[in-house]
């Protein structure tokens, strides 16, 4: 889509002030923050209504304005399925995982998933883990910031993704946890106001009569779309697997994402934890619902008014439709929303980032070989955003040049951690370092974005599917079955996550057709609508069941890890019986493989 | 293990698995159960013959006079459960879950 001939002055006013708002509120939490916990966790001071807050704009991220309507008028009634399944997640990360994990007071997921299963090892796949999710994810949001931009002024998506990307890293560099929460907590209602008012606007001039609650205000509108796009509401598209995988996605995947579950480490007690998720679903719930309104709109006007919108532009649509049908003021508060919906995103992910790098990785060192494998992490990252800016800048790249620079900085961060790393510096050095990793996460993140996936929500179902198989399955599973151990843990979140990355190289990556991947004896079956996703439906079964399985043929954990489960749950006593039965995962296994069976079935009832 | 403190393992157990069971199907297998049982919920008209010549695909459509405030029911259950239904069950299990920490306290 063409971008808008000049700049739309009122559209950048409102961006800039919610930009300078972000910094100031940042600025002013600064003088809370004094020990690394109040860094990283807030001081676990935050409480329920504030945290509920922060999960809203955490959770609503920029695909809210543009990814969920592009899919909605691609996908349909599978695109609310995805977004319904993603409210609904919400409690399910509660009910199994948010109240435990912040009785277990880590700073992070990673932290965790160490500490439970007494493994550094482990510590250092699952950070891997969560910079492949981080990115995935943070790439989409960052572009979006850049879409948002190049609509405003006109200018090319990459000084969007400079501009708002710096904003960001300073604020959460400068702020902190407290930065940062503060700060979601003012973009969750800026964004609700300004998504919730102007698709109201959007539905009034349209003719809906329930106009003022968008959520269920376009009913009478439905006979009309039915004659205009008869199949909008048609549920029956696709395999039942592929409502089965979004389920798995969603649910693990958002007690995977350790952007999300950071939050729940913030919180004052176990309550806190609960009340906040409530609060932040029900709002979740709010905008989701008005989101399918929008694309209800969206197709409806495309449909009668003979609007020619290229696919290329679905992604725009929102602000396409609020400036047709409601006026510039109102396009100019979408725009501020969608430029708040993004920076919280981004800024709970670089807090997850700076964290992993600095608290889980560098801090834990005890000497310069566990050292090693920050540096080298740092270096292969480093290494390849100087790649990406002679690619982007100077049109000097391509193969072989990413394995090259990788490598060099790989080697480079490697030899430089062997030279200067300090083990046992004390907290207010951490605290120093964690304002400098922060900000070259930062701009390494921005540098990495330059080129995001072309489809924002499908990047970011990916990063879910990993993220549920990687590092959803064995929080679950250390929260509810004592006999988890590492072996188990290790085989599943390895095997787990490589079935969902290579699916997605192949796939999101590559541009491979689904259904012929070099997948054994599953590929045949990834067709379809969303058929890709049923790699999540392998991904997850095959993690629960490699670690159920191994941990059962291998020794138990230490009585102390296994304490740790009784104390999760607010035992003062400890009993071995509590949280350690057959049924639990003798149950997950059948429905594992009960799940992985299924894709097979009904081949020849569905559309290929 | 007391049986007062059994008793709050049952019920975190129980309760814990109910709530999850029912949050899954309002907000995850809805959409599958409406898939499987598709006789029973739609009907198939036009054919799918007359699907394929326009729109590509096969597809099923909902009965015209099922729906709720305009909306066909499956979709009205779809977004209405998956959001109020889900916040619900994330209440209750709040409530109950509350009772049973002051419990573990006393």
């Amino acid at each position: 889509m063409e971008p808008r001939g000049e700049v739309f002055v009122l559209g950048l006013v409102l961006s800039i002030v919610v930009l300078v708002i972000s910094v100031m509120i940042s600025v002013w939490a600064r003088r809370f923050t004094r020990t690394l916990g109040d860094y990283y966790v807030a001081g676990r001071s935050i409480g329920a209504l504030n945290n509920g807050l922060a999960m809203v704009s955490l959770a609503l991220s920029l695909t809210t304005f543009i990814g969920l309507t592009a899919l909605i008028i691609e996908g349909l009634y599978i695109a609310v399925a995805v977004y319904a399944s993603f409210t609904a997640a919400f409690i399910g990360l509660m009910i199994l995982a948010a109240p435990y994990l912040r009785r277990h007071k880590s700073f992070t997921t990673m932290a965790f998933i160490s500490e439970r299963y007494g493994s550094k090892t482990l510590r250092y796949i699952s950070v891997v883990i969560m910079l492949i999710v981080s990115v995935l994810y943070l790439g989409g949001n960052l572009k979006g910031i850049g879409i948002v931009f190049y609509f405003l002024l006109g200018v090319p998506e990459i000084w969007g993704i400079i501009v708002g990307g710096l904003v960001v890293t300073l604020y959460v560099t400068l702020g902190g946890m407290y930065g940062v929460t503060y700060n979601q907590t003012m973009q969750s209602i800026v964004l609700i106001f300004c998504l919730m008012f102007p698709v109201a606007i959007v539905l009034r001039t349209m003719g809906a009569t329930g106009w003022a609650f968008p959520p269920l205000g376009y009913g009478d509108m439905v006979p009309l779309m039915t004659e205009t796009v008869p199949h909008y509401f048609w549920a029956m598209v696709a395999h039942p697997v592929v409502y089965i995988a979004i389920f798995l996605g969603s649910f693990f995947g958002i007690i995977g994402l350790p952007h999300f579950v950071m939050r729940f480490f913030t919180v004052r007690d176990a309550r806190e934890a609960r009340w906040s998720t409530v609060i932040c679903v029900f709002l979740v719930g709010l905008v989701n619902t008005t989101v399918y309104a929008t694309g209800f709109a969206a197709v409806y006007y495309m449909q009668t008014a003979g609007a020619d919108v290229p696919t290329a532009a679905y992604d725009y649509v929102v602000f396409i439709l609020v400036e047709a049908l409601a006026g510039e003021g109102w396009l100019a508060l979408a725009i501020a929303g969608s430029v708040a919906a993004g920076l919280s995103t981004v800024s709970g992910l670089l807090m997850i980032m700076g964290a992993g790098l600095v608290h889980d990785l560098y801090s834990e060192c005890e000497s310069k070989f566990e050292a090693l494998p920050f540096g080298a992490v740092l270096g292969l990252v480093a290494g390849l955003s100087f790649n990406q800016v002679l690619s982007t800048f100077f049109g000097f790249g391509g193969m072989p040049w990413p394995w090259i620079w990788g490598l060099l900085g790989l080697l480079l961060g490697a030899v430089l951690t062997h030279l200067f790393f300090k083990p046992d510096v004390d907290d207010d050095l951490k605290l120093k370092l964690s304002y400098g990793a922060m900000l070259l996460v930062g701009i390494l993140v921005i540098i990495f974005s330059f080129e995001p996936p072309e489809f924002i929500l499908e990047a970011i179902m990916w990063s879910f599917g990993i993220a549920a198989a990687g590092l959803g399955v064995p929080i679950v599973l250390g929260i509810w079955w004592k006999r988890t151990n590492k072996y188990g843990v290790g085989a599943g979140m390895v095997v787990g996550t490589l079935i969902a990355f290579i699916g997605w190289i192949m796939i999101g990556y590559m541009g491979m057709d689904p259904v012929d991947i070099p997948f054994p004896f599953f590929a045949r079956y990834f067709y379809g609508p969303l058929g890709w996703i049923k790699v999540i439906a392998i991904a997850v079964p095959v993690s629960f069941i490699l670690t159920i399985v191994v941990s059962w043929l291998t020794p138990p954990p230490a009585k102390d890890l296994q304490r740790q489960v009784d104390e999760m749950h607010g035992w003062s006593d400890v009993d071995p019986k509590r949280y350690n039965g057959k049924a639990l995962p003798i149950t997950i296994i059948v429905l594992s493989v009960f799940i992985m069976w299924f894709i097979t079935t009904l081949y020849d009832q569905f559309p290929k | 293990m007391s049986n007062d403190t059994r008793r709050g393992y049952k019920i975190e157990v129980w309760v814990t698995a109910i709530c999850f069971i029912i949050v899954a199907i309002t907000g995850g297998f809805f959409s599958s159960v409406v898939v499987i049982l598709n006789e029973s919920f739609f009907s198939q008209v036009p054919t799918p013959e007359h699907l394929i010549e326009a729109y590509g695909e096969t597809m099923f459509v909902f009965k015209e006079h099922l729906s709720v405030w305009g909306f066909p029911l499956h979709y009205f259950l779809l977004i209405v459960l998956s959001w109020i239904g889900a916040t619900a069950i994330g209440a209750i299990w709040c409530i109950v879950m509350d009772r049973l920490e002051e419990q573990q306290r006393a």
